[in-house]
């Protein structure tokens, strides 16, 4: 295993789960809650023949950031896809129910002084979502996950990371943006139905799942951070998303949920006005809305390197159009 | 003594003018003959039980022209007789199932390979031959000629000038053989154009042209994403580096196209430095581009490529590097299989790769019950070329350390290609690379052929390199010893478990059975941040932004 240094240079997309999470938070602060050793594996697998893992595919514990104390789950979409299942899904409950008590009790004891001390909670996404083997469970635990983050509103800031091979499709892919903020790379994915799926359901004409410059254009962190689906864009490091979340903590809370693209009738009016926009605007192609947005260079857009992208992108107003 | 009154010492030339006069309604402007035309065409120059080339090479197709000739009236031509090196599209075997040919001769049907098991058990194609490409080039001009040749390129003059550029491959070699034996050549092309910007193939050598609607079909084959390198490649190419490359100062070599063989590549830049192996090792190839080469190319590893085929999105790259590759007037690359194989036997010091399945004995395939796959180069390449006599350091000291050599020439000295495979223990879905007995004798039987499918046998294997590490097997001094070496590597395969540890140990002390300790290399040290290019855009940006990969790579 790589030093918490030589973590911090690593790609955060080609990272397993449990590197990222220690090298997420401060060094030498990561503490696993369920770990391996502790052996809860899913019940279902066995059943249909198949291999468990001892962490069940998600990896939850706990760190700190400066004074925070921040709670990480880390999905691992090495076992089958990241996808979420009983156990691993509980795991992750419960880790926002130890967050939410621990700030029940940071408030209790420093009622005038607690803003610097709150946990949050930061959850790096590697999956295709429901896992099918054991799917009521799974599904369950989606929903009881965003409970939890309805939970977490205007106490524990919630914040998705996606930069990690797998991306973040299916029902995850919800539960993902209903958090405070999204922080993607570029390589990172967000979807809900998966570029296979649609070409299977749809047809080739419709999606080419084959094209990934195609799949990258569609769900990739450079055209969600052009839609605002994305709060922050950073580079392919370890430590460059750990450097965004270190920037998060330091805002006021408001600031954070600032950044919320559901949970008011502001924005589900500024999602409707983009969905009214694509009727007008009929786009072909990502390029199409970017241009719309004012990127002149749509063309160029995809292959240009962080810093010029940066530099140069111009990203949809807020308000919708 | 004949009667020359009745002897005739023209006939194919006679019927060869008969066919294309035959056609010359056909024809609009020279030797452009329209689209439209092209089935009347085909009825027109080819006859019943003909012996037909559609260019289908390892990339580029005469996809037009396979598909025009599905659709000619079957009454007018049936039981051709296809000698192709390729079975790459479906139109290749609808030909069959319509009457129009009866037997094919061939080298390589990857694509198609199980639907061509299957039509050859039912009966609906007649099985002449599988070849090497080699082979069947050689009996283009010996008993295989082909009476009509469907060629593709990318453009032609109206003189029929043709210009096949970047994918230039097999064509030469086909128009060789049918031009020059009294045959007709018909050429699809992407567009016809005033003013080539080099000629490939002189209008004397071809018949018609024909404009297709659709630019000829190819397929990016050598392309390996560098993101799905796993650890265990990266330390078998370190173990292959250390343990063959460098122990033997090999120049000269052939890579396989796989992911193990990809990890060398870009290795090369990083390990092989650390090493001081830069002009030590790797400086000349025959070999595809393979995007993966690049960082080397880049780092002034490389002195020469002679390409088999192209590599879709390298053309800009190449033909800005033409001290590295063979390229044209018009500066691009000018590939041709026909060379690069001839090279690839006798002019190289290695050829590297992986297979499918070794077994106990050393022989490998890739064949399995279901599919007919055929051979493709690599043979050509995974064998010591008898005839070679020139030396070099690598082929001598191969050859010195062959323990078999004294009972076969006595005190001769001969030098040995250096072939070896790359091979996980267990390949994917658990799949073990050693078996006791090869699947291809279940083919064999099931298609009839007469012997099974080998892409490498065993007495031209002069190495393993498993995660267990390295066997050289050319040291070995019986098939016994032989056997046990590879069993020594096999790892917790059928063939690996029946190992037996003191034999292991005591060929560890002979130097025959080398571990990664063995080679002083660090297990820890081997992932992938060793890699010189993790993915395709650190490729792209190794290459200046030269490299244009298709979409299907773009994983950004």
């Amino acid at each position: 295993m790589m030093s918490w240094k030589e973590l911090q240079n690593t790609s955060f997309y080609e990272s397993p789960a449990r590197e990222r999470a220690i090298g997420l938070v401060d060094e030498g602060t990561f503490k696993e809650l369920i770990a391996p050793i502790d052996k809860f594996t899913s019940p279902h697998l066995p059943v249909l023949g198949e291999a468990v893992c001892f962490d069940d595919g998600v990896v939850t514990g706990v760190g700190k950031i400066g004074t925070r104390p921040v709670f990480v789950i880390s999905q691992e979409g090495r076992f089958i896809g990241g996808a979420v299942g009983e156990v691993g899904g509980a795991k992750i409950s419960g880790l926002f129910q130890v967050a939410l008590q621990l700030y029940d009790k940071i408030v209790d004891k420093y009622p005038n002084d607690y803003e610097s001390r709150i946990p949050a909670v930061v959850f790096s996404f590697e999956t295709g979502g429901v896992r099918l083997h054991e799917s009521n469970a799974g599904l369950l635990a989606h929903a009881e996950i965003m409970e939890w983050i309805q939970k977490c509103r205007n106490k524990v800031p919630v914040i998705s990371l996606v930069g990690s091979k797998v991306g973040c499709f299916g029902g995850m892919g919800f539960v993902c943006v209903a958090t405070d903020l999204v922080i993607m790379s570029e390589l990172g994915r967000i979807g809900l139905t998966g570029p296979e799926v649609i070409e299977e359901v749809m047809g080739k004409k419709e999606f080419d799942s084959t094209d990934r410059a195609l799949i990258y254009r569609t769900t990739g962190g450079k055209h969600k951070y052009i839609m605002r689906d994305c709060a922050f864009l950073v580079d392919d490091s370890i430590e460059a998303f750990r450097n965004q979340i270190e920037e998060v903590l330091k805002m006021p809370y408001s600031e954070i949920a600032s950044y919320r693209s559901i949970g008011s009738l502001e924005l589900v009016e500024e999602q409707l006005s983009l969905v009214g926009l694509s009727t007008e605007l009929h786009p072909k192609d990502s390029k199409d809305v970017w241009r719309y947005f004012g990127n002149e260079n749509a063309d160029q857009i995809q292959d240009l390197y962080y810093e010029d992208f940066m530099n140069s992108v111009k990203i949809r107003p807020r308000g919708g159009r | 003594m004949r009667d020359d009154a009745n002897i005739s010492w023209d006939s194919l030339k006679r019927d060869r003018i008969e066919r294309i006069q035959a056609a010359i309604p056909l024809v609009k402007m020279g030797k452009e003959v329209d689209a439209s035309n092209a089935v009347a065409l085909l009825e027109t120059v080819i006859k019943p039980y003909d012996k037909v080339n559609i260019e289908g090479d390892n990339q580029k197709q005469a996809d037009f022209l396979a598909k025009s000739l599905c659709e000619v009236d079957v009454e007018k031509i049936h039981d051709l007789h296809m000698v192709q090196s390729s079975i790459s599209l479906g139109s290749h075997l609808d030909l069959f199932e319509k009457g129009i040919a009866k037997k094919i001769d061939f080298s390589f049907s990857g694509p198609q390979a199980d639907r061509l098991a299957r039509m050859i058990d039912q009966g609906t194609i007649e099985l002449g031959d599988i070849h090497t490409y080699l082979e069947l080039y050689a009996r283009y001009f010996i008993d295989l000629t082909p009476r009509v040749a469907l060629v593709a390129a990318y453009q032609a003059d109206r003189n029929g000038n043709l210009y096949t550029g970047f994918n230039t491959e097999d064509t030469p070699v086909v128009i060789e053989s049918v031009k020059f034996k009294q045959g007709i050549v018909v050429a699809q092309v992407n567009e016809i154009v005033d003013q080539l910007p080099r000629v490939d193939i002189p209008a004397d050598w071809v018949d018609f042209v024909i404009e297709a609607p659709n630019p000829f079909y190819v397929e990016p084959l050598f392309t390996r994403d560098p993101a799905l390198i796993t650890d265990a490649q990266v330390l078998r190419a370190m173990m292959a580096i250390k343990g063959i490359y460098a122990e033997y100062g090999v120049q000269r070599i052939n890579h396989g196209i796989g992911f193990d063989t990809a990890a060398i590549e870009l290795l090369l830049p990083t390990y092989g430095e650390e090493l001081g192996l830069k002009g030590k090792i790797c400086s000349y190839f025959a070999l595809n581009p393979h995007p993966s080469l690049i960082p080397a190319i880049e780092s002034g590893w490389v002195k020469s490529i002679h390409c088999f085929g192209g590599e879709v999105g390298m053309e800009n790259y190449i033909r800005n590097r033409p001290d590295i590759f063979f390229t044209g007037p018009d500066d691009s690359l000018r590939s041709n299989r026909a060379y690069a194989q001839m090279a690839g036997h006798y002019a190289l010091d290695m050829f590297i790769g992986g297979t499918l399945q070794i077994d106990k004995y050393g022989n490998s395939s890739t064949a399995t019950a279901e599919r007919i796959t055929g051979f493709g180069g690599a043979p050509n390449m995974g064998c010591d070329a008898k005839g070679r006599r020139h030396s070099s350091e690598a082929w001598l000291k191969c050859g010195q350390e062959y323990g078999m050599r004294e009972q076969l020439t006595g005190d001769m000295p001969r030098g040995k290609r250096l072939v070896v495979q790359l091979q996980e223990t267990f390949r994917e879905k658990l799949a073990p690379g050693f078996v006791d007995r090869l699947d291809a004798w279940k083919l064999a039987d099931k298609a009839g052929l007469d012997i099974p499918p080998v892409m490498i046998y065993g007495d031209d294997l002069t190495h393993i390199v498993t995660e267990e590490g390295i066997a050289y097997l050319h040291k070995c001094a019986s098939l016994d010893e032989r056997m046990a070496a590879i069993r020594a590597v096999a790892g917790y395969t059928e063939v690996g478990l029946s190992a037996d540890e003191a034999e292991t140990q005591a060929l560890r002390e002979k130097g025959i059975v080398k571990t990664p300790e063995d080679l002083g290399i660090d297990i820890t040290k081997a992932n992938r941040n060793m890699l010189a290019a993790k993915n395709v855009r650190e490729l792209v940006k190794w290459s200046k932004g030269l490299y244009e990969p298709p979409a299907r790579y773009r994983n950004w």
